[in-house]
């Protein structure tokens, strides 16, 4: 991504967990992986603790996309967690089709605690993708 | 609210500072309102920055303190303490990662990662405005610690818990323990046996009033957690009850009509149904192999002590700390992989050290007595097309040391095709050792593998040598062993009880190899021995005592401090409608009635902060205590003002 | 941390040496209730981890992860430090109790009022090497040892110092004290755990390498001080004429796995430092070519192979030989003449800067602090493991353990893991004393 791009830049808000997916994030820190810079994390303790408002207050605010990084089948709280992330992500996206918000702006993936690279190509993809929405 | 907020930028040496412009981005936030003092350090957590944080927090009457610098991860910790040491509630400290989510994931873009670090102090600042004065929760700790896995990193992690005042249940899927140990003979650095190890672990294991051993035994299914684990065990019966006449087991083993493949013996031999791995095998008693035994009820006969209608046995264990100490598997390298199969010459390492113990005199194998012998190195590890990138650690050293007891005990020259010979530290010697003997060590390029081919009844191993300027030779050998590598237990069916983070190498991953080597991400489990990446036996002991020690400071005290992570309920908004509880996987939340009211109510000793509750309630009646509405929504907006 | 808490004469654990060992198994004990006396002869905490750059297998910076636990090692309640202090004459009272006294050694400084303000430094007229910067740049003869040191106090060098007084006047805090002297004070303890960590091979010993006489030959040590965040130079250069390197050789096993030097084995940590310092430099010479000349690479560790295969992929030439001759040009260029095994011939290449890839010692003169106590060593020094295969850390004197390098050599890691296991049989011992 070029420097001066950064008024126009796609903002993504990604909801991290504390145990799993965020050391994941840090890990592509560590290994000098880069995905784009305004790819700004907050961390719960469980992806399933997203609430729906949340998501929809940043597309408010002006995020281009949320991204949620999953436990998936690592939670270490319950098996449910990626059924009810699952159950979070559909009705989030009912709640944005009546915003006239594309669901395609809010996506998830299960991120392990050392999926650095899937979670930089997800950031990537996810970033291109969004650009290309945004242009066309 | 917080409205007088110290903030902190680490440069961290250069690793910030490189590629975040830190003046910046103090410059950025320093005007804030809320914001009364913003400096920059060179490291934020040396101990004269935190000694002035402690005098600014007193002097200038902080009520709260904001500190950029590495992940939450790595200092937490350590900046709380200072906002105590300060006067304050250690939750009116937020911690900003502008290092690995930072300066290190964007170093490619220094204006931008900039840009993004004053968004995360702006946020970090957000958040802190809203934090609250909050206690820690106390819960009970038991003193007592469940290993898995019955090898020398258990047995001597149990033996030192036990010594230090911790009770242990220690766990072991096998009907004998010792591990991989007691399969492996004689040992380097004191030339003892294997058995002699284990064996002396074994009598003060078994004496140890503070130990209990199980034998047969899986863990099946894991609640609760740290300070207090429920576990669910499978004990699978020996169907041998306790030692009969002498001489009445072994007629039973004789007797018994069953041959299968002795995999202690890494199928070298057979064994019956009924059986022990070697004659002094711990416990001393036999047990019988239900898979194969065909109950044809011969060895009843001899044997009074065998009963086959033994049940399965369920039982429930309460501990306050998990060790694992479930090991390794040897490589088993695929068929044709050095023509492992399909030339009866070749064998693996741990084959070959069962063939050496089973072997006084002479070493015969297929009939043929052996002379001389080449090794291949870096089977199953170091691959370049196959995932094991890494190095397994202890083969070479225990390939060389094979090969300078064969050479002892038999005469026998040995060739080694490595990939570059790792003997670190004081095990050189051996390397030195066993070249004087005359050993030839040929290096081999990992792209071109020896082949190893069959004329006649001579087995040759044909190899291109880079010490001799490539060149070929055909190497005749009477016996070829693949020094196979390290794997991750086939079976780590405990990784998804217990949720522990597997890492790259697939073994079982530390918090951080340097600052927390045996802890993991699960409060309270801990790791030690092989099961986290390989090591030789003294390294595998020296994590597995660093483990007992952790987990004697964890529990020992009666209790623990834990995070008060809770989900809180807003009685007014509440209509009670059962979400909650449904969603929770803890049975945490409750109905109850408050002035004829029914509403929800959360048993905080069985919460455990997950927050699955929240996103389920239709009218938003629950709050996740530091992770509130108003902390979130916070930082959503600080993050892209 | 200021001396000031009352002395307490009795504690149940002696740890000899504040580098990271004697810091993880001080603080170990300390979490399970013992009470601790540590003892370290330099002037801060933090041993010889405090002054690397970046760490492998990971890239940690070296100062993040020492000084939060040099802090929580000095704060901690069940804790009592000397630094600059060296303990003699550990005698055995009982089978029970050990007896020994600690010297402290004079910093002509009140530590307890020292405030670390340099205000001394800045008007000491005295310019010397400084030690701490392998003698790379210079500093005062009053000084704080290194910006991370802890504690964080000034030292007067007595040696150099020429008694101006300029650094009393300065001293707004009033700490600077000419008066003090050696003090003595005798404790008592159940156990010890032994931690002094490990000395490096002085390269002199090399003449084929003509440290000293080829300016631009250097040690690792003294480029890893080249690569700290806190670098004297803020970049790489060679000592010659300050020039940036563009073609830089490694030489490993240099004074280890060589027994004409009297030192047969492998010192463990080479390879990978090595490997670390290269891609370092790749990262703050992007120019620069790097090479690498080894006989076998050690990368055995976890995450370590990997690590070695990350260097090649970034580039750095990795040579199989064992380096023969090190001659200067005019120009203060290097000429390495080697075997290249490969190739089965020997050759010469030009560099402009070398590093020798120095092994490790064992830290003599640890038995001598035993008198009449036989603490057994190995044919190379360093301290004997009795039952290596049982109790990793027990040495030939009950009750007195080791931890780290003082045992062998060791990466970081493994030193962390061989002091939690000493601290594991330290505690089980005294607890089996009552």
């Amino acid at each position: 991504m070029s420097e001066t791009t950064k008024n126009t830049a796609i903002k993504v808000l990604v909801f991290s967990t504390e145990k799993i997916s965020d050391p994941a994030i840090d890990l592509a820190g560590l290994l000098k992986l880069h995905y784009p810079p305004t790819v700004y994390v907050i961390p719960l303790p469980c992806s399933s603790a997203v609430k729906p408002k949340w998501i929809l207050r940043a597309f408010e605010k002006g995020y281009d996309g949320v991204f949620i990084a999953a436990d998936g089948t690592d939670c270490s709280f319950s098996e449910s967690c990626v059924e009810k992330t699952s159950d979070i992500i559909a009705q989030t996206h009912i709640l944005m089709k009546e915003k006239g918000i594309s669901p395609a702006k809010l996506k998830m993936a299960a991120i392990c605690s050392v999926c650095a690279e899937p979670f930089v190509k997800h950031m990537n993809n996810f970033v291109e993708e969004l650009t290309r929405n945004k242009i066309n | 609210m917080k409205k007088k907020i110290g903030v902190y930028i680490c440069h961290c040496g250069a690793n910030i500072a490189d590629h975040i412009d830190v003046e910046k981005v103090r410059e950025s936030i320093a005007s804030d309102e809320v914001v009364f003092l913003s400096r920059t350090t060179m490291f934020a957590c040396s101990d004269s920055s935190q000694k002035d944080m402690v005098d600014d927090i007193k002097k200038q009457e902080l009520d709260a303190i904001v500190v950029a610098s590495c992940s939450p991860k790595l200092h937490l910790q350590t900046f709380r303490n200072v906002a105590v040491r300060g006067g304050l509630n250690k939750y009116n400290y937020v911690q900003v990662n502008i290092r690995e989510q930072g300066s290190w994931a964007h170093s490619d873009t220094p204006a931008a990662a900039t840009e993004k670090a004053i968004q995360l102090v702006k946020a970090g600042i957000a958040r802190v405005i809203e934090s609250q004065e909050l206690t820690p929760l106390k819960i009970e700790a038991h003193n007592k610690v469940a290993i898995i896995g019955a090898g020398v990193s258990g047995l001597r992690a149990a033996v030192e818990l036990a010594d230090m005042g911790t009770h242990v249940d220690l766990i072991e899927r096998e009907h004998f323990i010792g591990g991989r140990v007691s399969q492996w003979g004689q040992l380097f650095v004191s030339e003892k046996n294997g058995e002699e190890i284990v064996k002396k672990l074994y009598e003060t294991v078994i004496d140890h009033p503070m130990i209990t051993l199980y034998t047969g035994t899986e863990l099946i299914a894991r609640s609760g957690s740290v300070g207090n684990y429920n576990l669910q065990l499978k004990i699978t019966p020996r169907f041998v009850t306790q030692e009969c006449k002498i001489g009445a087991f072994d007629k039973a083993i004789e007797i018994c009509p069953v041959s299968v493949d002795d995999e202690f013996n890494f199928s070298l031999n057979k064994r019956k149904a009924i059986y022990k791995n070697y004659e002094s095998e711990f416990p001393h008693i036999a047990a019988i192999d239900m898979l194969n035994c065909t109950k044809c009820g011969k060895c009843l006969e001899v044997c009074n002590s065998i009963n086959l209608n033994q049940e399965i046995l369920i039982e429930n264990i309460t501990v306050g700390s998990i060790l694992l100490s479930t090991g390794f598997d040897p490589y088993e390298p695929s068929e044709n992989e050095f023509s492992y199969k399909t030339i009866d010459t070749v064998i693996t390492l741990q084959q070959f050290k069962r063939l050496v113990e089973l072997s006084p005199n002479k070493l015969i194998y297929r009939d043929k007595e052996i002379k001389t012998i080449g090794f291949i190195y870096c089977v199953g590890s170091l691959q370049i097309k196959g995932d094991n990138k890494y190095c397994s650690r202890y083969c070479c050293t225990s390939a060389i040391h094979t090969a300078i007891q064969i050479h002892r005990k038999y005469n026998i020259k040995s060739y080694h095709m490595n990939r570059g010979i790792r003997t670190y530290g004081k095990q050189e010697l051996l390397y030195t050792e066993s070249s004087k003997n005359g050993d030839v060590y040929v290096e081999f390029d990992p792209k071109k593998e020896p082949i190893i081919s069959k004329n006649g009844k001579q087995t040759i191993i044909k190899v291109v040598d880079l010490l001799t300027a490539k060149e070929e030779l055909d190497i005749p050998v009477d016996l070829v062993v693949l020094v196979t590598g390290m794997v991750p237990r086939k079976d780590n069916s405990i990784a998804d009880i217990l949720k522990v983070p597997i890492g790259r190498d697939k073994f079982f991953n530390e918090i951080h190899p340097k600052l927390r080597p045996v802890e993991t991400v699960i409060d309270g489990v801990l790791i030690a021995g092989a099961c986290q990446s390989p090591k030789n036996i003294t390294e595998s002991l020296k994590s597995s005592l660093a483990a007992a020690s952790k987990a004697n400071s964890l529990i020992s005290k009666g209790e623990i401090e834990l995070e008060p992570t809770l989900a809180v309920i807003h009685i007014a908004q509440c209509d009670w409608c059962g979400k909650c509880a449904d969603a929770c996987p803890f049975g945490a939340i409750l109905k109850t009635s408050i002035d004829g009211k029914e509403v929800a109510m959360v048993n905080n000793a069985n919460c455990k902060g997950c927050g699955m509750c929240l996103p389920v309630c239709p009218t938003d009646a629950i709050d996740l205590i530091g992770y509130t509405n108003r902390e979130i929504e916070s930082m959503i907006d600080a993050l892209i003002d | 941390m200021p001396e000031t808490t009352v002395i307490k004469k009795q504690y149940d654990a002696l740890v000899i040496g504040g580098g990271i060992a004697g810091g993880e198994a001080a603080l170990n004990l300390a979490n399970m209730g013992f009470s601790v006396v540590l003892v370290e002869k330099d002037l801060s905490l933090g041993g010889k981890m405090i002054h690397l750059s970046k760490v492998f297998p990971t890239l940690d910076c070296a100062a993040c992860i020492t000084t939060p636990k040099v802090s929580e090692t000095a704060r901690h309640p069940n804790i009592k430090i000397y630094t600059y202090s060296e303990v003699k004459n550990i005698k055995k009272q009982s089978d029970k109790l050990f007896t020994a006294t600690v010297f402290k050694k004079p910093r002509y400084v009140n530590e307890d009022i020292c405030t670390g303000c340099e205000d001394c430094e800045n008007a000491c007229p005295v310019i010397v090497e400084d030690q701490y910067q392998h003698d790379l740049v210079g500093r005062k003869a009053v000084y704080i040892p290194f910006s991370i040191a802890n504690p964080r106090v000034a030292n007067i060098d007595m040696d150099n110092c020429i008694l101006c007084g300029a650094c009393e006047k300065a001293c707004l805090a009033e700490a600077i004290d000419f008066t003090q002297v050696i003090q003595e004070i005798p404790i008592e303890f159940k156990a010890v755990i032994v931690a002094t960590g490990y000395d490096m091979f002085d390269p002199k010993k090399l003449p084929n390498y003509g440290f000293e006489q080829n300016k631009n030959v250097v040690t690792a040590i003294q480029m890893e001080r080249q690569l700290v965040p806190t670098r004297p130079f803020n970049s790489v250069l060679r000592p010659k004429d300050g020039k940036m390197p563009n073609n830089i050789a490694y030489v490993l096993c240099a004074g280890s796995r060589d027994e004409t030097v009297g030192n047969p084995i492998c010192s463990q940590i080479c390879c990978m430092y090595s490997i670390k310092q290269a891609q370092l430099i790749m990262g703050a010479l992007p120019m620069a070519d790097v090479t690498i000349y080894y006989l076998h690479i050690r990368a055995f560790g976890k995450g370590f192979n990997e690590f070695y295969q990350q260097a090649r992929s970034m580039g750095v030439d990795f040579v199989k030989g064992k380096v023969a001759k090190i001659t200067e040009k005019e120009n203060g260029n290097l000429i390495v003449r080697f075997e290249d095994v490969y190739k089965g011939k020997v050759k010469e290449a030009e560099h402009d800067l070398v590093v020798l890839s120095t092994g490790i010692l064992a830290n003599k003169g640890i038995v001598e602090l035993f008198p009449g106590l036989n603490l057994e060593t190995d044919p190379f020094n360093y301290v004997k493991q009795v039952k290596e295969l049982e109790n990793p850390s027990q040495t030939s004197i009950p009750g007195v353990f080791v931890a780290g390098t003082a045992s062998g050599p060791m990466d970081i890691p493994d030193s962390i893991l061989s002091a939690g296991a000493a601290s594991s049989e330290t505690a089980s011992y005294i607890r089996r004393l009552s």
